[in-house]
């Protein structure tokens, strides 16, 4: 492992000091595996095009238990959230209000409590861990979560959860692990959006882990969308298991941050049971955004879907690195992959990769990317009619995007993810005109 | 109004025009005809200032400003406007809002006050009824989905909204039914008044029936080989081209 051991070192560190709780056999072996593992490197297949070396030097300080109010909360951040929601705040996985609300249909509990209550019961829930490289960094979080949510949705949820995610801490390199459970019971339906958002001292590093659990027939949106600011690093793991005929609607946004991985393992177990992943990628200034999307067919005639779109300005790279698994008991499976990469600098680089990984006949698999410049055509167009170019090329840019947004069921949502990216284009107040 | 002299340019490496005279004063209406790949689509490009067409010589002059040393949106705003023969579609940026900006580039240009949302869709809403429009496009992406004849159209609604000093219409009538052709035609002619020229890029003599010309140009290899009035035109519809490049070798 060409690993530097300071990051390593300082995790052991934090996992020593760690009071022990009722989780504590659970932890220890997703840690000792964690440790054998190590960090993924250049080697590991997945992580070839992200470098953790910087990040692998760092020596991590584990973050603490913070409210809300001791972050310095951006008041116009909050403007662009959606309004329509049941909202939790979750400080370094820490959930705020302490009393947290409820809803129709939807049943919310500190992970804290819920081990604190019934240690073995939630280990169950939580699973076994793997030893997949798309979940090295949350069997470091499985180990060092101190808290999150455990979400129960066992009813037609008709307004959406909002969590957003503050990583806050005193000094740089502070490292958080929020987790989120949710389980979604037969039939039941909801809209889950994940708002990451840093608010401490700039170099943070969030290691969130996420686990979604659709029962037969259940259905639900969710939505990570990482707005942190420039020096902080985003290392996000989705793992989507979906029964018979349920169905996962998935976006994944990436506005912020220097560092972003996100990676989604999603485990089509149930006949039927339909996937839609959209990926809408920005880069812009130095950032690196890399991700990874593993869809995996389990059981007959299950569909996915996978759009994504890639913006990368400046010095940015982005990475779309998608894997569709149809197993051999997955007849019938049908899959689609479809990347497109705008570069809007010489300096940026966008990298597709998808992949297909067929053990069956009988199945439908396709997959297209491409990736290209501003469309000449388009942009002459609009100049021809007197728009500046600055305008042209960012409204060009915003259509691109366009089509991935127009999928978003949660109007509040699509809203604050259109002022976020519009804010990062140039003439951000004719764009938001064209809205 | 337009002075073009001497013009040549060039694309992806080919000379296409080679030495071009034509100048068009406000009030008149030009007609240029010629054989495929005789350089007219690029003339009207090159007018409209395309930048990967290489002008290799010659000048242009517009309302008196070196219309080479302008940049396209500067052109655009100082009243050319081009029509194009194969509209582009741009989906996901709004058809009513990018002529709404079109308009007010302009006339901030001007140094007029900008238009607000409520009247300009009034004045669309107007124009898109004298040029017999659906107003389902109002809410459409640039030029997304529409039919070769609606693409026409629309660049026609442009036209009649951004009120251009002068028109250049590349093939508009291309590809439109008779009904098309008269709504499009009846648009032209809406525009035409003593202060404003329109040059009219066209294969069909038909068009001509409807926008009558002032003159008559035809292009071939790139030079003007002939003109003359309308009745040129309908001398090129009997007998074709080989005669003008003939005559111009004898």
């Amino acid at each position: 492992m060409s690993v530097a051991p300071a990051a390593l070192a300082a995790f052991a560190a934090q996992w020593q000091a760690r009071t022990v709780d009722a989780l504590h056999p659970w932890r220890e072996q997703a840690m000792l595996r964690f440790l054998r593992l190590g960090l993924p490197g250049s080697r590991d297949e997945s992580w070839r095009y992200t470098s953790l070396r910087g990040l692998a030097a760092s020596d991590f300080v584990a973050s603490t238990e913070e409210t809300l109010g001791a972050g310095p909360t951006d008041p116009t951040f909050n403007y662009t959230l959606p309004l329509d929601a049941v909202r939790v705040d979750l400080v370094n996985g820490y959930p705020q209000p302490a009393s947290l609300p409820t809803a129709a249909g939807l049943r919310l509990a500190s992970l804290r409590d819920r081990a604190r209550d019934d240690a073995a019961d939630l280990s169950t829930r939580l699973g076994a861990p793997s030893d997949s490289e798309q979940q090295r960094w949350a069997l470091l979080n499985a180990a060092l979560f101190v808290d999150g949510l455990h979400v129960l949705i066992d009813g037609v949820v008709d307004v959406p959860l909002l969590l957003v995610h503050h990583t806050h801490g005193p000094s740089a390199n502070t490292s958080a692990h929020p987790r989120l459970l949710v389980e979604a019971a037969p039939g039941s339906s909801a809209t889950i959006i994940e708002w990451h958002v840093e608010t401490g001292a700039g170099a943070t590093l969030c290691n969130s882990a996420a686990q979604i659990a659709l029962a037969p027939d259940a259905q639900i949106e969710h939505y990570r969308i990482f707005s942190a600011g420039p020096a902080a690093t985003n290392i996000d793991t989705l793992e989507i298991r979906l029964a018979a005929n349920s169905r996962c609607k998935q976006f994944t946004v990436a506005l912020g941050g220097e560092l972003l991985r996100t990676n989604l393992e999603a485990h089509l177990d149930g006949a039927g049971a339909e996937l839609d992943s959209f990926s809408l990628l920005v880069g812009s200034g130095p950032r690196h955004v890399d991700c990874m999307n593993v869809a995996a067919h389990h059981a007959p005639r299950t569909q996915s879907r996978q759009t994504a779109r890639e913006i990368a300005g400046d010095t940015s790279r982005v990475i779309f690195n998608s894997k569709v698994i149809v197993d051999a008991g997955a007849a019938h499976a049908q899959s689609q992959q479809s990347s497109r990469g705008l570069l809007l600098s010489p300096g940026a680089e966008i990298d597709t990769r998808p992949q297909l990984e067929i053990h069956t006949d009988e199945v439908k698999c396709a997959h297209g990317a491409t990736t290209g410049r501003l469309d000449p055509n388009m942009l002459f167009y609009m100049l021809s009619r007197g728009i500046d170019r600055a305008t042209a090329q960012s409204l060009l840019v915003y259509a691109f995007l366009a089509d991935v947004l127009t999928d978003m069921s949660s109007r509040g949502t699509r809203a604050g993810v259109e002022a976020q990216l519009i804010s990062q284009l140039p003439d951000s107040d004719l764009l938001r005109e064209f809205r | 109004m337009l002075k073009i002299e001497n013009l040549s340019a060039r694309v992806a490496g080919k000379d296409i025009l080679n030495g071009i005279d034509l100048c068009i004063n406000a009030g008149e209406v030009h007609a240029i005809m010629g054989p495929n790949g005789s350089g007219k689509s690029t003339l009207a490009q090159v007018l409209a200032g395309r930048e990967d067409y290489e002008v290799t010589g010659g000048r242009i002059t517009f309302d008196g400003q070196d219309l080479l040393l302008m940049k396209p949106e500067d052109r655009a705003r100082a009243g050319l406007f081009l029509g194009f023969q194969y509209p582009v579609e741009i989906p996901g940026v709004n058809n009513v809002y990018l002529l709404k900006a079109a308009l007010n580039a302009k006339r901030k240009a001007a140094g007029l006050p900008e238009v607000d949302a409520y009247e300009f869709l009034a004045l669309i809403k107007q124009k898109m009824k004298f040029m017999e429009m659906s107003e389902a496009f109002l809410t459409r992406g640039v030029n997304e989905g529409f039919s070769g004849g609606e693409k026409k159209r629309n660049e026609i609604l442009q036209m009649l909204v951004l009120e251009p000093k002068l028109a250049i219409l590349d093939e508009t009538d291309s590809g439109l039914d008779i009904d098309a052709l008269k709504i499009v035609s009846k648009g032209v002619n809406s525009l035409r008044d003593a202060k404003r020229a329109v040059v009219l890029v066209t294969h069909y003599q038909r068009l001509l029936d409807y926008i009558v010309p002032d003159q008559v140009h035809v292009l071939s290899g790139g030079r003007i080989l002939k003109s003359g009035d309308k009745s040129l035109a309908l001398e090129l519809e009997q007998r074709g081209y080989d005669w003008v490049k003939a005559s111009r070798v004898a």
